[in-house]
């Protein structure tokens, strides 16, 4: 096992240095002067022509191209991003506040729809052809042809503007406390928006999994040996199902991400997908380059941990 | 000529069971008829509305439904329904184009990279899966960024975007297919790599490809509609229905005058879930060895 995890965060390496490099190449391919982006504007200030070239040097930005970006790697891992070229704050500072409430939405939104999609995907596998699973399927084609914004639109029409049960959008009140207790208000219809389109999709792979392991021998064999449908469909069906679901899993976390940032407008909610809206509607390129940098090394991580955890799991992934 | 004639008759044959194996599939068959019916409005745009979509008729701003706007007019006085039938032509055709370009170019690369494999194929693979770890919207959105909004940038940028699922799906079955005996005689028989890849490894593998670009397609009017809506998509100036809806998202349009995001909303919906329904329907049909 210890093996397996090393093997899979060695090679995970090479692409995290390949998606730095891009987005180097990206930057340097942008006009201005990248001490703009590399000091914070308090810093430049002032500073005669002589002082900003001893900046420069100390940075490394005249050093030839491959050290420059063992210099820039190096601020990235010390948690120094640069600093926006049309705003001047931080990036590190902007993502160290808004990642959080990103992750804080997406993993609600994950747990929620794996959980659902599971047990609905399942159902309608186990009574294939039933009314449950024609119900369960068609809503799902449903659920993955309705555009997230349009349920944004609907359920802030519905339970905001004419129920008036939950505000139409935003994190947190002013002056109210901030634990999630407080704050649930504001997850209730980003969540469920970001999790429709989410849970259809997973439905549909969870069912056609499931239907697929119980045709295979090894069930036919589970039952004439006498055993329960429920452990049957349990232990022999979905345990051997839920290998291809999880891989699939994995495989749609940056599509989940992408519905982040639609959502995060429609909803107004103040984390990383607005604020790379608006970095990319005022021309703000490293900014974008950055944080879509980091938000691609997120996925990245996350998705080779969902891979280790999928190996506990099913010991044959090890061997392969 | 006999032998042919044998082949030609096989085949039709082979056709007619899997037409009438979709023929059986009510919700496909209704899905082709909404998208017959709604691309027929399209086209017939100029026969079915006197209005310009992009006119402003000041004079007559924000008119409920009537005999002489159908579904009314927005706040810039420009006839909704004639909106709706000029917008659902570029949506449909951006989503089309770019699902057929995205297509084109993963299934010549998984070709590539499944018959030739070797350090090229690996090379194909190994960027396919740098752009799956960027999540493909946000790439699309930086690109449209960079590049500017335009419809014809965002069917390069679709395109660019979209291949490498396809890639994936194709060369998998590449792999397994060339190891099948029908091509190793082919070798045998001294055809060309190129011609095998052709005329008997491509036609095995159209049923994923045509089912993955219906998907697509369905897929890209979904992101062309979310793109615009967030200001990202085409330029205001094109009509499209993700457009219409952009125009209307400011919360007292929501509520004031529903019918202005309701009825492109809808249309996208019902456009998307009709072209889901024949996907399905023909996975059934071309691919039914798939999940």
């Amino acid at each position: 096992m210890i093996r397996y995890i090393i093997r899979r965060v060695l090679a995970m390496i090479p692409k995290l240095l390949l998606i730095t490099m891009i987005v180097f190449a990206g930057l340097q391919l942008l006009p201005g002067d990248p001490i703009v982006r590399t000091f914070p504007p308090e810093q430049l200030a002032g500073l005669s022509e002589a002082q900003i070239e001893v900046l420069r040097d100390q940075a490394g930005l005249s050093d030839p191209l491959p050290l420059q970006y063992a210099k820039w790697i190096g601020r990235i891992l010390q948690g120094d991003l640069g600093y926006s070229v049309i705003s001047g704050s931080d990036i590190s500072q902007m993502l160290a506040t808004r990642l959080p409430y990103t992750m804080e939405l997406a993993g609600w939104a994950l747990v929620f729809s794996a959980v659902l999609g599971i047990l609905f995907g399942f159902t309608a596998a186990v009574k294939q052809n039933s009314v449950a699973d024609y119900t369960l399927t068609s809503l799902s084609v449903l659920g993955i042809s309705v555009p997230e914004f349009f349920f944004g639109i609907l359920f802030i029409l519905l339970f905001s503007m004419t129920l008036g049960w939950l505000p139409t959008g935003g994190r947190t009140t002013a002056g109210e406390s901030t634990d999630l207790w407080s704050r649930a208000k504001y997850l209730v219809m980003p969540v469920l928006c970001l999790s429709i389109s989410f849970l259809a999709t997973l439905t549909r792979y969870t069912r056609g999994c499931m239907l697929d392991v119980m045709n295979k021998d090894y069930i036919k064999t589970a039952r004439s040996k006498g055993l329960g449908e429920g452990e049957v469909n349990l232990k022999h069906g979905l345990r051997n199902a839920m290998s291809p679901v999880l891989t699939w899993l994995i495989f749609q976390l940056p599509s989940l991400v992408c519905g982040v940032v639609v959502i995060e407008t429609v909803f107004n909610y103040p984390a990383v997908g607005t604020m790379l809206l608006s970095a990319i509607n005022s021309a703000d390129m490293p900014t974008v380059m950055i944080t879509t940098m980091m938000i691609a090394v997120v996925t990245l991580i996350a998705s080779n941990l969902v891979d280790i955890v999928a190996a506990m799991m099913d010991p044959r992934i090890r061997l392969e | 000529m006999n032998q042919k004639k044998t082949i030609r008759a096989a085949r039709r044959q082979i056709r007619m069971r899997k037409l009438r194996r979709f023929m059986r599939n009510r919700m496909a068959v209704a899905g082709v008829a909404v998208i017959l019916v709604i691309l027929l409005l399209c086209v017939l745009a100029p026969l079915l509305t006197p209005y310009d979509p992009i006119h402003m008729d000041m004079g007559s701003r924000n008119m409920p439904l009537s005999a002489v706007h159908p579904l009314g007019t927005d706040s810039m006085g420009r006839d909704l329904w004639s909106r709706m039938l000029y917008g659902g032509r570029i949506s449909i055709l951006i989503g089309v184009t770019g699902a057929l370009g995205a297509t084109v170019l993963g299934a010549v690369l998984g070709c590539g990279a499944g018959y030739l494999g070797g350090r090229a194929g690996a090379a194909i693979v190994y960027v396919s899966e740098l752009f799956m770890a960027f999540p493909q919207y946000l790439l699309v959105m930086i690109l449209v960024g960079v590049l500017g909004r335009s419809t014809a940038n965002l069917l390069v940028i679709f395109t660019f975007t979209g291949w490498p699922h396809m890639m994936r799906v194709v060369r998998t079955n590449v792999l397994s297919l060339r190891e099948e005996p029908y091509v190793e005689s082919c070798r045998v028989n001294g055809i060309g790599s190129l011609s095998i890849m052709l005329h008997h490894i491509l036609p095995n593998t159209m049923g994923p490809v045509i089912v993955n670009f219906t998907l697509k397609t369905a897929a890209y009017i979904l992101q062309e509609a979310s793109l615009s809506f967030l200001g990202m998509g085409v330029p205001d100036t094109v009509v499209t229905w993700g457009n219409i809806l952009n125009a209307a998202k400011r919360l007292d349009i929501i509520q004031s005058m529903p019918v202005l995001w309701i009825a492109p909303g809808l249309a996208i919906c019902l456009f998307v879930l009709s072209i889901n329904f024949l996907g399905d329907g023909l996975r059934d049909v071309l691919d039914p060895t798939s999940v």
